[in-house]
């Protein structure tokens, strides 16, 4: 019926839906395969054409419903096609579904250049300089940002929520730039500073903090969807993640220019060193960004897989820097967006010609790890590794020549040997010892080898030579087989990669030959001990030779450098345009170049290289209105909640309109203009008013701004699933701050190669900050996807804030969460109990209690049966973890 | 559905657990609840419920050349030998569906249910396989067939989650992605029942603490909440006490649920023993008690090497219970309103894989996604017809083609969701189950 390829519907599963695809993918190939043998090519009949595009367009009338078409085919008109029968009812189907949707064609080929409504997308347009506006209670305005803000306030007759408490402002920024409550002494210390800048003080000491780079490095691995393994179908471990994780802690940490930080994640392998560096190892672990995806590594088409590899690429990169969708264009031209095919092949021709896999064929692609050393080390390693490799596969050449060699000398023999296994007569001219072998073999009482049957049934000498000629057959076809290895493995050796494998005999119900010749108990097998005498003395002494060197090889290996989970440069590949993403069906070629859209038509070549230099210049150039739009929105959704534009990865046509377009363009133009530094403006919104105020909601704000879509107050939000778990260990005071580093010890005496491994599971029995906690990819703990976390598959724009009854299970009943309220009530005793309530409010809400939430606190404790026991203060402890006190953040 | 009603959703969250999701069916229901029997790994369609005693001229042979052009599997290589099966097919009940003889439970209950044959899926590889087939997509992050539902309809059950996973048997491959709600809110995501330690992850109280100790921490958090809720005028702090309160209802529904002393001998003997009898059991009980999508699955089928023996086994294990579960249903008249579907993210191949020549019994078959079958019964669907038709060789299929997204539109249907208007909007366009495809199985409908 459809003869769409298999691989061509994977990839229209895969795509974003819409009406293009289903008339492509079913629609079209059933015009193809019923209609267009006669209704199509030079003269099409009674002109219809059902071949083209812009045939059908023409026919449109016919599928008007009710719809001609379908009463011809149906049979129910005076005509009725095909004339060779009339169609199956499914294929029907699909017509009626085609043509109950308006028969939707994909639209007529773009002109020369995109012009209209969707070029002039307020997205695309430049960052123009703005100032701040006019506003009448100008006393309010702190910061700039406030100034905006006010403006949109005051033309809805709104006024802004006042001033935040002292304390409630401090575990506010406390949690929003570490994640973590401020500390005892924290709040002493800011509850006793009445000078003006004794916030500011806290923020800058909080943005020194190592502990800011863990909370907002993780904002920054949701966008890049990072996880510790390939998820899919393999789901094996990617060993180095980790470095690509602490390269984006320190990235925030020290203030990496986001620029840079863009530049690195796609091209760091590929600029300048720092100086007196001969690498740039820094550069090398952010192309992990690039690296670190859900990959499909068993995929059986090996190309497919390749191009879905770079279309998640494309799909992350496009999404996190630019906030576009340009994988939709993988099929046809984006339908919202002026994206294009040649923009999206043009981008996958840079991707490509990026090496991604240390090799591709296998049973599972096989990972490409980076070595984080000089170059001349690297190679020395490479190269001691190289030649191991090949010194491998040359000894296995020397013995499979020889095996063919001997074969070569026996074939014209198998019938006289079968037969004499039966008739000791004719044994006189053989070799008996291998006589005896053949004897063994077909007498080895093993009788369902069905290929043997024939010859059971007739052991004559007819059957013997059939048996004879399908044996040389093969044998001829398999020593071939090892000279084009030979040749590849030689190939190989002057090109310095790893040899390939064996050639391997396809498995087949007939396996005579390889029983006989290549199992090493075969009557023409050779097991190792029998070498010496079977092999000619040259080889013999050549692979005796290559075994000594690897040996003595294998004795001065050099230790494995530093490895990343990266990319590096590959071979320049000549991309065409693949028509509807099916890379059997290429279509015009592309070169490598950039979104037209936003880097205009007239783009200098790209010459040399993959061309991924030249990309990551461009996404971290301010020449791109993209790049700083999107990430100053999104430092503001992880403070205010929600973005400017609320669509923080899809600043296109089809996401929202920003709220406060003009902040939006101050701010990039600001993030610009301060040197890309993402801390400069974390002070700058920090620091405003608007960041300062209360989030109660007077009545008139509940109103006109039920959603605060307009910051009339500040929003609250629930903790996010690390803030949750790193605050129980942080206020019981058993957190373990140790940073970096692979999380699992014994990965270190384990060979890199092996990577069955799985990782580690239980966040319950690490005390680290859950950012450390290993990630497996089709596992996600439980722990966090109770709490929003996400899938860590594809590129995340913001958390979701649910409200269920697994996580209040979690709150009453988890023995983490148990364990953790009884260690803080154990430092508790110490004090007394209105004391112990006191530093418990302190520790969990960040506030002291009022006098009557002291006696509610001692009422529920003096329930139970012993005041001075710790069952009573642990369960309090419990109940105030589990309550809106430590749960939001106000 | 607009965004404001989804968002409210959203924030009120418990929606997946109690009433309060507004039901959205968008046509007349005929099914209330699902109960889906995922036979992991992919169960031999030849050896159970398509017969194909064509296959044995060519046992042994490989296929002749001209139908070979085309065929890709995940192992073994298109010029295997045919393996026919061992197994005695004949005409079941009044509708005479033909299924083996390692399905004599299922047999009886043939008038109950419909087959279809020309299942078809396009992926060779498990995890692939089982997110295309458990959430439309063969990539993770989408939301499950589960998830979508619940997303839809909400749920009746009022102490229980409204999708439960139940799992059986040896060397599962299934992961998470299954029953994930994907891009949905969490409210949405299956409840999956462990069969060590509590049931439902953090059921129990923690080790010393009695009900009434709970209710009296629960009663404080209670009472902070609210004085919470006074101090912030936060509405979202309604949800989160009756999620508290949901979560302790639960702790108290869970056990009786899963106490099954109170079940009639004979209907215990029924289902038969083993852990998959005993999850088609509680699937009734969930069922019965207002939960909206069950999950039973089964693994695994996936026997490249020793098919006899496992399949065999796997029978012995799946067959009784599933059986039962039909006829239980029906006693029970809860057939009607209960869709049952029974089957795995793909076939097996005609063609044998043999890891170990010379060993008969250690014949395997590998992957087959380009015709398979599957069972549905109870609520909407046409019981005793056999839909579909493969060729001789059990290789593609000839005759009314079911995609994977088909079958999903259908099911979606009988609950009375129109699975082009279940969307849900996120990364700028509006989702749904069955992407672009689907369309409806009308002649499976009653």
């Amino acid at each position: 019926m459809l003869t769409t390829s298999r691989a061509l519907a994977f990839l229209l599963v895969m795509a974003p839906a819409c009406a293009e695809e289903f008339f492509e993918k079913q629609v079209r190939p059933l015009f193809a395969s019923r209609c267009a043998g006669c209704h199509g090519g030079k003269k099409p009949m009674a002109g219809l054409d059902f071949s083209t595009t812009e045939g059908l367009r023409q026919a449109s009338g016919l599928f008007s419903e009710p719809s001609r078409l379908i009463a011809v085919l149906g049979y129910e008109d005076r005509v009725k096609m095909p004339p060779t029968g009339k169609l199956p009812a499914a294929e029907l189907d699909t017509l009626r579904v085609w043509i109950s949707r308006g028969a939707p064609l994909p639209p007529a080929p773009p002109q020369a250049s995109e012009s209209g409504p969707r070029r002039n997308h307020w997205a695309f347009q430049p960052v123009a300089k703005v100032e701040p506006p006019p506003v009448r209670r100008s006393a309010w305005v702190r910061s700039p940002i406030d100034a905006f803000i006010l403006a949109k306030l005051e033309s809805h007759r709104l006024s802004p929520a006042a001033p935040a408490g002292k304390l409630t402002l401090l575990r506010r920024v406390t949690y929003d730039l570490t994640g973590l409550p401020p500390s005892l002494a924290e709040i002493e210390a800011f509850t006793l500073d009445s000078s003006p800048e004794a916030y500011e003080k806290v923020v800058d000491r909080l943005l020194a903090s190592p502990r800011y780079g863990e909370r907002w490095g993780r904002h920054w691995l949701d966008v890049a969807r990072y996880a510790e393994s390939t998820g899919a179908d393999e789901d094996r471990v990617y060993p180095f993640a980790w470095r690509y994780r602490d390269y984006v802690v320190e990235a925030f940490n020290r203030d990496l220019p986001y620029d840079q930080f863009v530049r690195e994640q796609i091209a760091g392998d590929l600029l300048p060193p720092p100086a007196g560096e001969a690498i740039h190892t820094r550069g090398i672990v952010a192309t992990g960004f690039l690296a670190l995806g859900p990959k499909l590594l068993a995929e059986v088409d090996r190309t497919k897989m390749l191009y879905d590899v770079v279309d998640e690429q494309i799909d992350t990169m496009s999404r996190a820097f630019l906030g576009l969708s340009i994988a939709c264009a993988r099929c046809h031209d984006h339908k919202f967006d002026p994206i294009t095919t040649r923009d999206y092949y043009s981008l996958a021709s840079i991707l490509v010609s990026t090496r991604q896999f240390q090799r591709l064929e296998g049973g599972a692609a096989q990972l490409l790890y980076v070595p984080l050393v000089d170059e001349e080390i690297a190679q020395k390693w490479r190269r001691h590794a190289l030649r191991e490799q090949h010194l491998k596969q040359e000894s296995e050449l020397f013995i499979q020549r020889e095996n063919a060699r001997f074969l070569m000398a026996h074939q014209a023999r198998v019938a006289d040997y079968m037969l004499a296994t039966r008739d000791p007569e004719r044994a006189a001219s053989l070799d008996p010892s291998i006589l005896k072998k053949w004897v063994a073999y077909l007498n080895s009482g093993k009788d369902s080898r069905p290929y043997l049957a024939e010859w059971y049934r007739d052991p004559s000498p007819g059957t013997a030579a059939a048996y004879q000629k399908r044996f040389t057959d093969q044998a001829l076809s398999w020593q071939a087989g090892i000279e084009r290895w030979a040749s590849e493995v030689e190939e190989a050796r002057k090109n310095e990669e790893e040899a390939p494998m064996r050639p391997r005999i396809p498995a087949g119900p007939d396996r005579f030959f390889p029983d006989v010749a290549l199992a090493g108990a075969g009557p023409l097998g050779i097991p190792e001990k029998e070498r010496p005498q079977r092999f000619a003395p040259e080889p013999m002494a050549r692979y005796q030779a290559a075994q000594a060197e690897l040996k003595a090889l294998e004795k001065t290996r050099p230790p494995e450098p530093p490895l990343a989970c990266g990319v590096r440069e590959g071979k320049a590949v000549t991309q065409h345009v693949f028509i509807r993403g099916n890379p059997a069906n290429p279509g015009e070629e592309v070169p490598k170049r950039l979104p037209a859209i936003l880097a205009g038509e007239r783009q200098a070549e790209i010459r040399a290289g993959s061309g991924r230099r030249e990309l990551a210049e461009f996404m971290g150039s301010p020449a791109n209105p993209l790049t700083a739009r999107v990430m100053v929105n999104r430092i503001w959704q992880g403070h205010f909640g929600t973005g400017l534009v609320a669509t923080a990865s899809n600043f296109g046509s089809m996401g929202e309109k920003p709220s406060h377009p003009e902040l939006l363009n101050y701010l990039a133009a600001e993030l610009v203009r301060r040197g890309w530094s993402v801390k400069a403006m974390h002070r700058l919104m920090v620091l405003s008013n608007t960041y300062q105020m209360s989030s109660l909601a007077t009545p008139a704000q509940q109103a006109v701004d039920p959603a605060g879509r307009h910051y009339s107050r500040f929003p609250r939000r629930r903790l996010a699933a690390e803030e949750v778990r790193d605050s129980l260990l942080a206020v019981s005071g058993t957190i373990d701050f140790s940073t970096e580093g692979s999380h699992d010890d014994v990965r270190e005496a384990i060979p890199v190669f092996m990577q069955e491994k799985r990782l580690g599971q239980d966040p319950d029995k690490s005390r680290r900050r859950t950012l450390y906690v290993p990630l497996r990819r089709s596992n996600v703990p439980a722990f966090l996807t109770l709490f929003d976390f996400g899938d860590a598959s594809t590129t995340g724009d913001g958390r979701g804030e649910s409200t269920i009854a697994p996580q209040a299970l979690y709150l009453m009943n988890s023995p983490f969460l148990t364990g953790r309220a009884s260690e803080l009530a154990k430092s508790l005793l110490p004090l007394t109990p209105k004391g112990r309530v006191e530093r418990a409010y302190l520790l969990i809400a960040g506030r002291p209690p009022s006098t009557r939430e002291i006696d509610a606190a001692l009422g529920y404790v003096a329930a139970f049966p012993d005041v001075a026991d710790l069952t009573g203060w642990t369960s309090l402890c419990r109940a105030l973890f589990a309550s809106n006190l430590f749960l939001y953040v106000m | 559905m607009t965004r404001r009603e989804l968002l409210s959703r959203y924030a009120l969250g418990a929606g997946a657990w109690a009433l309060d999701a507004a039901p959205l069916p968008h046509a007349k229901p005929r099914a209330r609840s699902v109960i889906f029997l995922f036979m992991e790994g992919g169960p031999s369609q030849l050896d159970l419920l398509d017969a194909k005693p064509a296959l044995r001229k060519y046992d042994g042979q490989p296929l002749p050349e001209s139908m070979r052009a085309g065929l890709r599997f995940a192992f073994i290589q298109p010029g295997a030998s045919v393996w026919a099966s061992a197994r005695h097919f004949q005409p079941r009940g009044q509708s005479g569906i033909e299924m083996s003889d390692w399905m004599p439970h299922l047999a009886t209950q043939a008038d109950r249910l419909s087959v279809i044959r020309s299942m078809v899926s396009d992926q060779v590889n498990h995890v692939p396989g089982q997110l295309l087939l458990q959430c439309g997509s063969p990539l993770p992050g989408r939301p499950s067939l589960g998830a979508w539902t619940l997303y839809g309809l909400g749920s009746e059950a009022r102490d229980l989650p409204g999708f439960v996973v139940l799992f059986s048997g040896r060397a599962p491959q299934a992961s998470g992605g299954i029953y994930t709600s994907g891009f949905l809110p969490g409210t949405y995501q299956g409840t999956p029942f462990r069969d060590s330690g509590d049931a439902v992850l953090h059921l129990s109280n923690p080790t010393g603490v009695g009900r009434a100790d709970q209710r009296r921490k629960l009663d404080l958090i209670g009472d902070l909440n609210r004085q919470h809720q006074a101090d912030t005028g936060d509405p979202e702090t309604e949800s989160r006490i009756q999620a508290y309160e949901l979560a302790f209802r639960m702790q108290a529904a869970v056990p009786g649920l899963l106490d099954l002393s109170a079940e009639p001998a004979e209907v215990k003997a029924r289902y038969g023993p083993g852990r998959f009898a005993q999850n088609c059991l509680m699937a009734r009980r969930l069922v019965e008690r207002g939960v909206r999508f069950v999950l039973v699955s089964h693994a695994s089928w996936d026997d490249h090497a020793d098919l006899n023996k496992n399949h065999a086994l796997n029978c012995r294990l799946t067959d009784r219970p599933a059986a039962a579960l039909l006829e239980d249903l029906h006693a029970r008249g809860l057939l009607d309103s209960t869709l049952v579907v029974w089957g795995g993210e793909f076939g097996r191949t005609p063609l044998v894989q043999q890891e170990k020549p010379g060993r008969d019994e250690a014949k395997g078959r590998d992957h087959h996604p380009y015709a398979f079958s599957m069972w549905l019964a109870g609520g909407g669907i046409r019981p005793g017809q056999v839909i579909g038709r493969t060729d001789d060789f059990g290789l593609s299929v000839v005759e009314d083609k079911v995609e994977v997204h088909d079958l999903q539109a259908t099911i979606l249907h009988c609950l009375g969701l129109d699975h082009e208007k279940l969307t849900f909007r996120t990364q700028g366009r509006d989702f749904r189950l069955t992407d672009v495809g689907g369309v409806l199985l009308r002649k499976l409908l009653a």
